[in-house]
């Protein structure tokens, strides 16, 4: 006798839950990332465990260990960064300024530049650390 | 006389576009970010202008970096421990860090760090001046 094996339909794949999963995915990625402006030259913040978080929004001053500078990551001499900062500080009063300088800077290029920009009038100025759980 | 309109077929819309174009955007995202874990140390706040000098000036423990970026207090190596006997014997004492412009900026912030430790509140970086 020979049996006849039934046709089974083909399962229907649907492809809404994938769609659902790479937009969940996709919205993750851009709601957790910030977008941020990487300088032209290396920086690797100094390490340490005494930092605070660190807030959202503002301006990025990168400090090389050469002591080159970069402004929301396009090069940039210390006179026109501080042109810039006065013009962005005429807008925007509450100025947010993180300082991102390489570990091994030397403090000559970091510290007179902090004080040349509280004198521009920024209130609000920190130095962006590489966090330390040890 | 009557006209019928001649029923059209609803038109598909096919998801595969779709779905390569939030691949795509996907895939993207994933590639360009890196994702850093950063803090922060507040260097300039603005509260802490226009602060009075007290009447009764309290006493300063003055820590000292090294263009080599040693810290020393009181001529000895910078530890927690120093610091917080040194707090402990002056509990009001402000500490002072005076760093030579040789030291680099993880010396700084390890000294930043030390004092933190030892419970010093009232801490402040003495700012160096732009050889103009």
């Amino acid at each position: 006798m020979k049996l006849k094996r039934r046709t089974q339909p083909p399962p229907q794949e649907t492809i809404v839950s994938l769609i659902d999963v790479i937009f969940f995915l996709l919205v993750f990625f851009m709601l957790v990332g910030r977008m941020d402006a990487t300088a032209p030259f290396e920086v690797s913040p100094p390490v340490s465990a005494a930092g605070e978080s660190l807030p959202k929004g503002g301006t990025t001053i990168a400090v090389a260990e050469n002591g080159a500078l970069a402004l929301d990551g396009e090069a940039i001499e210390r006179p026109a960064l501080l042109a810039h900062i006065a013009d962005l500080l005429s807008k925007k009063p509450g100025l947010f300024v993180r300082i991102n300088a390489h570990g091994e800077a030397r403090l000559t290029n970091l510290l007179p530049l902090v004080t040349a920009l509280e004198r521009a009038g920024v209130g609000d100025v920190v130095l962006v650390i590489t966090p330390n759980p040890a | 006389m009557k006209l019928t309109r001649r029923k059209r077929n609803m038109a598909l819309i096919t998801m595969t576009p779709l779905v390569d174009v939030m691949m795509i955007l996907l895939v993207f995202f994933m590639v360009t970010s890196t994702y850093l874990d950063l803090d922060m140390m507040p260097m300039v706040q603005s509260e802490s202008e226009g602060v009075a000098a007290p009447a009764d000036p309290a006493p300063t423990l003055l820590i000292r970096i090294t263009a080599s970026g040693e810290a020393r207090l009181r001529g000895q190596p910078l530890t927690a421990q120093s610091l917080a006997s040194a707090l402990a014997s002056q509990p009001r004492a402000r500490v002072l860090i005076l760093p030579s412009g040789g030291a680099n900026v993880q010396a700084l912030v390890s000294a930043i760090e030390t004092a933190t430790k030892a419970g010093a509140e009232n801490l402040r970086v003495v700012r160096l001046e732009a050889a103009e």
